[in-house]
Formats: structure tokens, sequence, C-alpha cells
């Protein structure tokens, strides 16, 4: 159950580390169930700056419609991966839009779907500027036969906010491992990252390190101009850095 | 002298005859399979239908704004009418009001398909989240349709004096205007009101709405009327068929120009991701034959039809313009829903995950696609099919349409 004391859950991703190689994306399908289609988190291929671009009206159009391809001509080519789930928006979209109130902010600020409560009207879906909801169109299909992955409903405050067997015609997206931070362990995409790209903390406590590199470190949220103000943020690629 | 415009002479609609009993089976057959389609998206989920996690709003979305937009006109004219006294439209004001109700409701009904969960449609008046606009328009449209419920009832009633009839009927004009510009403002405020939707996120959505509202509205009475006078040999005069041609030409011109500054607009600016949304639309997009529909087919075309005397004073071009009308005015909708969701603001490879598996195919989309199927056709042709069936019974119920007044000196 919630912790006693309020958290600001947040977390950091780090472009300079990220290698594309989308074990937190399947790491994540595996630990929540996500049925075949699903992805609660993909890995964007984008440019450099993307996320350091100021407002959505300046996003940098693809270099192709696939992934791994990168921008420039030979040899002044350039690439950064952008790792995009549920931003955990302070003034989340969705959680305004939600006709029903199933989507919603926890004690410590996740936004979370009710299960039991979605009317699958699919409001939210049209209202998030990330992109990261997933609908249950049709009977959920697993990978494999038996549990893999988390396994068990999941309840905050009395309401579903996972279970494995997913109920068609709801929308879902990614809990930040509500029922592992709860716990005090890390989101597994964290914990999975094989190159340390995530770090993962609370905003609220000054020290900690996601707000030594929000305060210091010069990460940035996406799309800020939207005013979502998100609580993952970015570490953009920084060249001089690397040299 | 004064002519008694308070008590018209109802005109009772002549008995329905084989023809018609045949069009209202047909109809009925037609609401059948629309809700056997929706019986079996019930056992399949909305994966019977060709929405996916790209393009989640599809051709539901469209019909109920399109619907809640045709519910304008009616009560918008039967209260202008009121308001501002235009005695030409007023033998049409019950039948406005009629179709009136009678759209809002089966617009109502639309949102239920498109529910993934319609079992818990309740929960909407149990949980209300006073933030989302979608409880705003539940209100308004519940609102709307009981103010057209009541506006019929005072309206056919015979018992009422004259005078006390023509007095209650105006103050619910003054009540009912409001009331329409209001219900189509919110309806526009669904997509208006978001950020993440570059598209649809214009102040001009409101005033557009209402345009489009009156615009199609007004055509689904003058087809009803047209109906009426073919059918049942009533004549209206023919200040009224020039009332209705001047309504809908000016709102063409209007709603045309409102479409346009938002082109411009984004033109000029050339933000990118603005840009996307409009190219896909413009001629040489993906759904440029949607613009050529809303320009050219509805919109042009009928407001020639509609300006040349020589031509619109023909019944069968008033009519052919008033389905051009309602082509038109369809077309917006899909333009605007599907102009929104097909450009993603993060559009960026691979794609949106899609919610659904095929072997063989990715799991993502990058170019967004939309192909409605049967499911989604059968049960908009159901509902559309309904909408004809309900007009034309509470027409021959309450025939609501009074005989022109002869035109008098005072």
């Amino acid at each position: 159950m919630a912790a006693s004391t309020t958290k600001r859950w947040g977390m950091v991703i780090d472009q300079n580390r990220c290698i594309g190689c989308w074990t937190c994306a399947v790491g994540c399908k595996e630990i929540n169930n996500e049925p075949l289609g699903f992805w609660w988190n993909r890995i964007l291929t984008a440019a450099p700056g993307e996320t350091t671009g100021e407002s959505s009206s300046a996003l940098v159009d693809p270099a192709s419609e696939n992934i791994d391809v990168p921008h420039g001509t030979f040899p002044d080519v350039s690439m950064a991966y952008l790792p995009v789930a549920c931003q955990h928006c302070e003034d989340a979209p969705c959680v305004k839009v939600c006709p029903v109130g199933a989507t919603f902010r926890d004690d410590n600020g996740t936004v979370l779907v009710d299960y039991d409560r979605c009317i699958g009207c699919r409001y939210c879906m049209a209202a998030c500027p990330y992109g990261i909801r997933v609908f249950n169109w049709g009977e959920a299909e697993q990978p494999v036969d038996f549990t893999i992955g988390y396994g068990k409903d999941y309840r905050t405050d009395g309401r579903l906010v996972f279970t494995p067997d997913r109920p068609r015609g709801v929308v879902e997206k990614c809990t930040l491992c509500v029922e592992r931070i709860d716990e005090g362990v890390q989101p597994f995409c964290v914990e999975v990252c094989p190159v340390g790209a995530r770090v993962f903390g609370d905003l609220a406590d000054p020290e900690s390190e996601v707000s030594q590199l929000v305060d210091e470190g010069g990460a940035v949220q996406l799309l800020p101009d939207l005013g979502t103000d998100p609580r993952v943020f970015y570490l953009p690629v920084d060249r001089e850095r690397n040299v | 002298m004064a002519t008694r415009v308070e008590t018209p002479p109802a005109v009772r609609p002549t008995s329905l005859g084989r023809l018609g009993r045949g069009f209202l089976v047909a109809v009925g057959l037609l609401v059948l399979w629309g809700l056997s389609a929706w019986i079996y998206q019930l056992t399949q989920g909305l994966i019977a239908t060709g929405m996916r996690d790209v393009v989640s709003w599809g051709v539901y979305i469209f019909t109920f704004a399109f619907l809640v937009g045709l519910s304008a006109g009616g009560l918008i004219m039967a209260s202008a009418a009121e308001v501002f006294g235009v005695t030409s439209l007023k033998p049409l004001a019950r039948l406005g009001v009629l179709t009136a109700a009678v759209c809002v409701l089966v617009a109502a009904m639309t949102i239920i398909p498109d529910l993934g969960k319609a079992k818990r449609i309740w929960e909407l008046f149990r949980y209300p989240n006073w933030t989302s606009p979608l409880i705003w328009d539940i209100i308004i449209i519940l609102v709307y349709f009981a103010f057209a419920v009541v506006d019929l009832t005072v309206m056919s009633r015979r018992s009422m004096a004259p005078s006390k009839r023509a007095k209650t009927l105006r103050v619910l004009a003054y009540v009912g205007l409001p009331t329409a510009v209001l219900l189509h403002s919110i309806t526009a405020w669904i997509f208006g009101l978001q950020i993440s939707r570059p598209w649809w996120n214009t102040a001009l959505l409101a005033p557009l709405f209402v345009t489009s509202a009156i615009l199609s509205g007004t055509a689904l009475v003058a087809l009803a009327a047209l109906a009426v006078r073919r059918f049942d040999g009533i004549e209206f005069s023919e200040r009224t068929w020039t009332a209705l041609a001047a309504l809908m030409a000016t709102t063409i011109a209007v709603d045309l120009f409102l479409v346009a500054s938002d082109y411009i607009t984004i033109l000029w600016g050339n933000v990118p991701r603005e840009r996307a949304a409009l190219d896909t639309v413009l001629p040489g997009g993906s759904w440029q034959w949607v613009f050529w529909l809303e320009w050219v087919v509805g919109g042009i075309v009928p407001f020639v039809l509609l300006v040349v005397p020589r031509l619109r004073r023909n019944p069968a071009v008033l009519a052919l313009a008033s389905f051009l009308v309602l082509v038109g005015v369809y077309a917006f909708r899909i333009e605007l829903v599907v102009g929104g969701m097909i450009t993603p603001l993060l559009h960026l490879p691979p794609g949106i995950a899609l919610g659904s598996y095929t072997p063989g195919q990715s799991s993502f989309q990058y170019f967004a696609v939309y192909h409605p199927t049967w499911v989604e056709y059968a049960i908009l042709i159901g509902l559309l099919s309904f909408l004809t069936l309900l007009i034309t019974l509470g027409y021959r119920w309450l025939h609501p349409v009074e005989r022109s007044q002869p035109e008098t000196v005072s």
C-alpha cells in the first residue's frame, strides 16, 4: 500500500546513455503482462535536438518512418533515442478529460487507470499529447499460456489499477510499476536498463539523484510548452560531454 | 387586417398508402440490420471496427458530431422565427423542433456503440468528472432534448389558449436559442480544447460548429418539408422556400470562410505539426477526397444551386442542394476528427502501438490508417434509418406542419 509520506515519484532518462536496445520496452511488456500488440513503452528514433526544442511546434521531422535511421548525410549523421511511456504529468490532460474519473492520480501523483471504472470512450487517448495509451480493442492475447511478470491484481485505495486479465474495451498505460514502487522497489524499466540510462526517485526530495539531475543536470521535459508538466525528464544528447 | 397566426390550421397527413408502408418497413429492416451489427460488435469488441490506437475515434464520432449539428437547425430556425419575427419560417417551426428532438436523441445513442464498456454508461451519472467536456456535453444534450420535447408539446397542445401559446413559445424561443448555441459550442470544445491535437485546438471551432449546425439543420428541415410537399401535397409559400435557400447559402459561405481562415492561418504559419494535419486533407493528401466533398460537392455546388433563383425554385434542385449540404457537413466532421488523429504530436518512428496483433505485421503504425469496417457502416446506416423512422412517425403522430398564412397587408 501507499507509503505514509507523500512522494513525488519521477524519472530521468539519459539520452546520452540510451542505446535504443528496447530492453526497457520488452521488460515492461513482460512485467506488466501486456497483450500482443501492446507497448506501454516505446523507444522512438529522434533527432539529437528533439528534447531540447522548447516547443511542440519545433519538433524535427524524422529521417525515416523506420527506427534506427539517422538524420543527415554521411559523414554528418546524428541520431538520438527517445524512450516514451506515460509522462505522469502534474497537469495531465487525460485526468482532466476522463468523464468518469477512471484515470486519476494516486497520493504520490502517479497517473493510474481504474480497470473497473473505465467506460472505454477513449477521450484520454485523444487528449494525451504523447500517444502512450493503449486500448483493449479485442480479447487480449498473451504471447505465452503461462503467467510471467507480476501476474496478479493490484489495487490502490481499493481501485483496480493493474490486472493481468485485461478486460475488453478499457484503456491502459504505464503505471510506473505502482505495485513495485509501493514496496520500495524501482520500476522494472529502470531495473532492466543495461546501460543505466534511467534514474528513478523522489522529486520532492531535493537530495535525490533525480532532483539533482533536474535542478542542476539540465534535464528537460517533453513538449514542455503544452504545460502538462511531466514527471519524466530527459537529459538531451550533449556533444561536449560525449567527446 | 391581421391574420391569426396563433392558431394555424393543422394539416393532417394523408394516409400512408402502399408506398409509405413499404418505406417504413424498409427503414425498419435497416434499423434491425444496424442493431444486429451492434450485437455482433458487442460479442467481438471494438476490434470489429477499423479503429486502432492511432485513429482511435472514427465513424461513430463523425456521426455523433454530425447528428448533434443536425439537431441545431430546426430549433434555431424555430426560435429565430419567434425572436426575430421571421414569419416566413414559422410554418416550419414545429417540423424543425421535431427534427431537433429526434436528431439529438439519436446523436446521444451514437455514443453507445463507440464505448468499449457500454454497460458502464451509468457511471457517467454516478461518477461525473466536471472538468471533462464530455460531461458538459451530456448535460447540455439532456437539457436540449428536454427543451425540444417541452417546446414541441406546447406547439402541439390544442387545449392551450392561442394567446397563451404564442407567449409561451416566445419565452421558450429566448431560452432555446442560447441553449442551441451552447450545445454546439460544447460539442466543439470536446475537440477544440485539446492541446494534444493542434488541428482541433483552435478558437474557431465553436463558431464553426454553430455555423455548420445551422447549415446542416436547415438542410434537413428543407428535405423534410420537401418530402411533406411531395407526399402530402402541402404547399408552403414561395417566401418559405426562399428563406430556407437564403439561410443555407449564407451559412455555406460563412462556414467555408471559417474553414478557409483556419487553412490560411496554418499555411502561412507553416508550423510542421499543423501543416502535417492540413496536408493530409488538402488536394494531394491521403484524405483529399474529404476536401473535395466539403468544398466542391457539398460547398460550391449547392451554393450555386441555392443562389441562382431559377435553379432553387425547382424543388428537385432544392432537394439536391440540401442533400449535398449534408454531404459537405459530414465531410467536415471527417476532416476534423481524422485530421486531428492521423498526425500524432510525437510523430516519430516506429509510431504508435496498435493495440492489436496480426501475425506477420508490425504492431506499430507510423502512417495512420483508418478503413471503417462493415460493422461501422451497418451501425451508421441503422442509426440514420432510425432517425428517418422517428422523424416520419413523429410527423405522422404530431402532424406538425402548418399551412402558410396568406400574405396580408395590414
